[in-house]
């Protein structure tokens, strides 16, 4: 068994991993890109790390790893970075877990950021892994809420057990102290078109000839993002494949169209449009849920929401002790009915928009 | 050519159990029954599909307490060709980085080709142990797997993955940890036999942190996270007014929406 | 320098003939017979089709305990209430006149031995009884059909992959419901005349505690097992109501032909719903929300519908075996169940020391069965069945209108004297059963219920 690669070289590192934590500094955000187009959740991230930042005195660093990421770049700084590092190079392109992690690492052991900060995406959730092992940092997993304590140490807060309770996690001697933040939990900030940072190019650590993965294949499929939506029509298992009572629902409403992991898993709907502990978080006026139980995975991701609709056969159904307004009904009558009800009722919003 | 296939099942208590004490306000984790974390059955699916394809062995890992002998019973009942426990006390407290290093270890000594794992546990939901595993061995990982394809002849196994704005199809090199995706690995029925063998008359292999070699690395020293604090959270107060036609349903949705 | 694997396993396991028994169902009468061969030595195998025991049976609630108790320790068995008080109510559609015992003695231990009791958690524990006397439990398995060999029964088909297992005799214990029982030509089909479905519900009351000893009248483990008939209980259905109570909920429910409940515009739901809002009810289940609900069927052909018992290499024990006592005064089939399951287990372990497998070494199990209170009850309630069919209008309907319009009658107050109103109250229960002949004859046939 070997123990190579894994940090305990460094000069600085104490017993088990343990640092000088006051040699490191900065908060950074990963910016997740795909063939140039941003995750929102990356924006959610940089305007929540600014404050962040400020409390703490720090910079706030954006990172980038792709191919081609000038205009990347150029966003992160007009969102607020002070500085944003990049890794260009075609071998990020598209991800792959390994050189991802390898590049991140190196940049992350040279500059010694305090505080790591990376979208809870699958692509976020894949590699945080293979950085915080090898650099032994601390790594809290699907936060929902961030915070810095009296000492500056960065308070991640994740819901455990069904989301009945909210757990603060800690890194107290390890450094960098890293998260995956679940999307839609942070609002993200409107570009002020200020970029006044600098953008700096690191050297790319890794080559195509040392990758231990090869992407056969992609298939680009929904991108909806429905955490911006005002009004949300949730499908789950209940519909049995049918979309279209819910479309007719949704299209009255002028309503995105979201699902229960359920449903996203039968293939009726893209995950991109999951809502939950591993889909998204969403916080519309309206969220109607159209056949889905009310799983705690499912409620955490729309627990926010401001009024909450269940219909549902089942008057037992979980979901009716966690919405405003129910209706024991067969969907597959009540979403029609319902639609024609409301024709219109949005249709002056419409005229506005 | 065949294949040895490790698959780390963790026991957890029943999600649907764990509650608030409604007196105390306490998690009440302690009464829920110990059960098989969920996506660890699809992990074993996903395993036994690769055999299917591979040939060679399937054999469970769990690291936790002695009485995880249940769920590598289990798991043995459902198809694994063998099954480890890896127990010590040493572990207590161990955040991630140490469980995934010990799970780690325990695939080099079973000397495994493939690591399959859940998406993640029930109980921590952290999804961070199978890239973790991969990690400290520096192997190759596929995670959010959606459909496993085993080529033996190239010495790869090829995933469909979930992934943001679409899926892709990645092929690594061995060894290599997979994380299945959660709800699309359907296990298959326990043979029953087997389930008889496996529930009744199997007992697992121990090792402890000595066998593995890493009592020093291991359990709460090493963790770099610390729980700071545990608030359990108020549910979020709805009206929950059941109606009992489409009119007045509609009519309150119009006030929110109006 | 790596550990080993030491666990030496099994490549291809295979248990045929490693069991001498194999009983179908851990239910009440499947956990007694496997309590009791694996008590003689035997190695017994049980198939449950639920997730675990207790898992799928739905049953009201009040469990008889004589034999249960003389085959293992009772004391930590996981029981509601003792019953302490049985009434019973009769009902039209606004009325109830009631009858009601709370006898002393019914305080005191063994307490009658009848107990309310939730079947998931005692199933379980009383299936654990058998695992700890050296039975193996197998769970979330179905019996799909009977190995034959030479024909005679010689194991069991099941519904997972090498799903086949050989094992000398096998015990039927699969209940009310006995698919394999009937599958394999052992039984007939039970008519629909035969047959009542029972659907139930147990409430819990979220908003304070108490509730049920207040509405119940209750101290400490007492409880009660209230039954209802008549039209408020189950319209014109043939059949009744009952609420137990347990620890801190009611079981609520009905149980009725199912030969009415498919000729009925009613579900069994909705029938449950309208006794439920009976007024003679509602106050007992008021601001309850419900927990769980089931439905199940229950054999109750009575001494008729007994199939035979015993067959080469196998033994049918319990409500599969149509062993239920149910006629509107008496709901047993608990106590029967696990009579027939310990007589049967006995007759197989005997047969097992003398290496025989035909039916006629099993023969002292019906014979025993015989003897016992099982049979005995079901003969003498043979004619019970047939007479309350034939005066089902008179009992269910009539007769509670009858005892209401007189009850009221008698107790009227107005100016009127009170002779007057005796005479009316007379004249109505007189009218219903067609005058002092019709009563007399009602008397002499009901007779036996008391003698
Ligand atoms: C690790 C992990 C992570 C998870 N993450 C998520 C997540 O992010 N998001 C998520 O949603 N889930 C998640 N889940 C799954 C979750 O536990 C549930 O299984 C899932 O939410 C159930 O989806 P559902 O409500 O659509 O389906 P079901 O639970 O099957 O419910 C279907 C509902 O439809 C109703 N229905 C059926 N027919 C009709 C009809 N004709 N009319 C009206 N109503 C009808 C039924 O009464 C039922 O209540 C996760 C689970 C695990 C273990
Ligand atoms: C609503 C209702 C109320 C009742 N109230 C009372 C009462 O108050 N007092 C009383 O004494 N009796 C009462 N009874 C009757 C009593 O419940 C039964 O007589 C008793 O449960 C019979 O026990 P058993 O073991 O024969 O069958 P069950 O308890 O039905 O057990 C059969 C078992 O076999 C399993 N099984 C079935 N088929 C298969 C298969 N193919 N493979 C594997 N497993 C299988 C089932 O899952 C079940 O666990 C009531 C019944 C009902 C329905
Ligand atoms: N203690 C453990 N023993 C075996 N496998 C584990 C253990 N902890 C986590 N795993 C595996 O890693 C997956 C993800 O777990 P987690 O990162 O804790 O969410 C699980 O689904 C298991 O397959």
């Amino acid at each position: 068994m070997s123990d190579e690669g894994e940090g305990e070289g460094e000069s600085e590192e104490h017993e088990n991993g343990v640092v000088d934590v006051d040699e490191y500094d900065d908060v950074w955000v990963f910016i997740e890109e795909h063939d140039g187009e941003v995750m929102s959740v990356s924006w959610e991230l940089l305007a929540e790390a600014r404050t962040l930042a400020d409390e703490l005195g720090d910079d706030l660093v954006a990172l980038a790893i792709g191919e081609g990421l000038d205009d990347v770049a150029e966003q992160a700084l007009e969102r607020g970075a002070d500085r944003v590092l990049v890794a260009d190079d075609p071998v990020f392109e598209p991800y792959r877990a390994d050189p991802y992690g390898d590049q991140f690492r190196a940049i992350v052991e040279e500059r010694k950021p305090s505080i790591v900060l990376i979208g809870g995406t699958h692509t976020g959730r894949d590699f945080a892994g293979r950085v915080a092992v090898p650099a032994h940092a601390g790594l809290t997993a699907d936060v929902t809420e961030l915070g810095v304590d009296e000492d500056g140490l960065l308070e991640a807060r994740r819901p455990a057990f069904g989301g009945n309770v909210l757990a603060t996690i800690l890194c107290e001697e390890h450094r960098p102290q890293m998260a995956t933040i679940r999307p839609g939990v942070f609002e993200a900030a409107d570009p002020d078109g200020e970029a006044d940072g600098e953008i700096v190019e690191v050297d790319v650590v890794v080559e195509d000839d040392d990758c231990v993965s090869e992407v056969l294949e992609r298939e680009v499929g929904d991108t909806a993002d429905i955490t911006e939506a005002d009004r949300i029509v949730a499908v789950g298992h209940g519909i049995d494949g049918d979309l279209e009572p819910a479309r007719q629902l949704a299209d009255a409403l002028d309503a995105e169209i979201a699902a229960s992991r359920a449903a996203v898993d039968e293939g009726w709907v893209d995950g991109a449009r999951q809502v939950g502990q591993t889909g998204k978080t969403v916080r519309p006026e309206l969220y109607v849920a159209v056949g889905i139980s009310g799983a705690v995975q499912h409620l955490e991701g729309m627990n926010k929401s401001e009024t909450v609709v269940a219909i549902n056969n089942d008057p037992n159904a979980p979901i009716f002790e966690h919405a405003d307004y129910g209706i024991v009904a067969d969907l597959f009558d009540a979403c029609p009915d319902l639609a024609e009800e409301l024709e219109g009722v949005t249709e002056p919003q419409e005229v506005v928009q | 050519m065949s294949w040895t296939i490790a698959v780390g099942v963790k026991q957890v208590p029943d999600a649907d159990e764990v509650g608030i004490d409604p007196d105390t306000g306490r998690l009440d984790r302690a009464s829920a029954p110990a059960v098989m974390n969920g996506p660890d059955r699809e992990a074993l699916e996903a395993a036994f599909r690769i055999r299917d394809q591979a040939g060679g062995e399937v054999i469970a890992m769990s690291m936790g307490p002695p009485n995880a002998t249940s769920v590598l019973e289990e798991a043995v009942a459902m198809g694994c060709d063998d099954a480890v426990l890896v127990s010590d006390r040493a572990f207590g407290g161990s955040d991630t980085w140490p469980t995934s290093l010990t799970l780690a270890r325990t695939a080099e000594a079973l000397d495994a080709d493939v690591v399959v794992c859940g998406e993640e546990t029930t109980d921590s939901s952290t999804g961070q142990v199978p890239p973790g595993i991969a990690a400290h061995n520096d192997w190759a990982q596929l995670t959010y797997a959606e459909a496993v394809d085993a080529r033996p002849d190239e010495n790869r196994l090829v995933a469909r993955r979930d992934v943001e704005g679409g899926h892709e199809v990645v092929a690594a090199d061995l060894p290599v940890v997979v994380a299945a995706a959660y709800g699309e690995f359907e296990p298959r029925p326990a043979p029953l036999h087997r389930k008889i063998y496996g529930e009744n008359d199997f007992e697992p292999t121990v090792w402890d942190a000595e066998d593995l070699e890493i009592k020093d690395e291991v359990g709460l020293e090493v963790s770099p996270t610390s729980v700071g604090g545990m608030e359990t959270v108020d549910p979020v107060e709805r009206k929950s007014e059941v109606v009992d036609d489409v009119d007045d349903l509609a009519e309150s949705i119009e006030e929110v929406v109006a | 320098m790596s550990p080993e694997l030491e666990s030496d396993t099994v490549a291809d396991p295979n248990y045929d003939d490693e069991f001498d028994a194999i009983v179908v169902g851990a239910g009440l009468a499947g956990s007694a017979a496997a309590l009791t061969m694996a008590n003689r030595g035997l190695e017994v195998l049980m198939i449950e089709r639920g997730s675990s025991p207790g898992a799928k049976n739905v049953f009201g609630g009040v469990l008889y305990t004589p034999t249960i108790r003389e085959l293992t320790d009772f004391e930590n068995a996981p029981v509601e209430r003792y019953v302490a008080e049985r009434r019973f109510s009769m009902l039209t559609e606004n009325d109830e006149t009631a009858f009601s015992l709370r006898p002393g003695e019914w305080h005191e231990e063994p307490h009658n031995d009848s107990y309310t009791v939730l079947r998931g958690e005692f199933d379980e524990w009383f299936a654990e009884q058998a695992v700890e006397e050296g039975a193996t439990l197998l769970t979330s398995t179905t019996v799909t059909g009977l190995l034959r060999e030479d024909g005679r029964i010689a194991g069991v088909e099941t519904d997972r992959p090498d799903g086949t297992i050989r094992a000398p005799y096998v015990v039927l214990a699969e209940g009310g419901n006995s698919l394999v029982s009937e599958g394999a030509n052992l039984k007939a089909t039970e008519t629909r005349e035969n047959v009542a479905v029972g659907v139930k519900e147990v409430l819990e009351f979220p908003e304070r505690d108490g509730v049920i000893e207040d509405r119940f009248r209750l101290t400490d483990d007492a409880g009660v097992s209230y039954h209802y008939f008549g039209e408020g209980a189950v319209g014109d259905a043939f059949g009744g109501g009952f609420i137990y109570t347990n620890d801190d909920t009611v079981s609520v429910g009905v149980a009725y032909r199912i030969e009415d409940a498919a000729t009925h515009d009613q579900s069994p739901e909705e029938t449950l719903n309208a006794f439920k809002s009976h007024p003679a009810v509602a106050p007992l289940v008021r601001n309850a929300r419900t927990v769980e609900y089931s439905a199940k069927t229950i054999p109750e052909g009575g001494a008729d519908s007994i199939p035979d018992l015993v067959h080469d290499g196998a033994a049918i024990v319990g409500d599969a075996a149509g062993l239920v006592l149910n006629n509107g005064v008496h709901l047993e089939g608990t106590n029967m169940a696990v009579e027939s399951g310990y007589h049967a287990g006995n007759a197989i372990a005997r047969a097992a020391e003398n290496g025989r497998v035909g039916a006629e070494a099993l023969q002292v199990y019906p014979e025993a069965l015989e003897e016992s209170f099982v049979v005995q009850n079901l003969e003498h309630y043979k004619w019970m069945m047939d007479a309350v069919e034939e005066d089902r209008d008179l009992l269910f309907e009539d007769l509670p209108r009858a005892f209401a319009d007189a009850g009221t009658e008698y107790f009227r107050i107005d100016r009127t004297p009170k002779e007057s109103h005796a005479k009316n109250a007379k004249r109505a229960v007189l009218d219903a059963v067609g005058g002092w002949t019709g009563a007399a004859k009602l008397a002499l046939r009901y007779r036996k219920v008391v003698t």
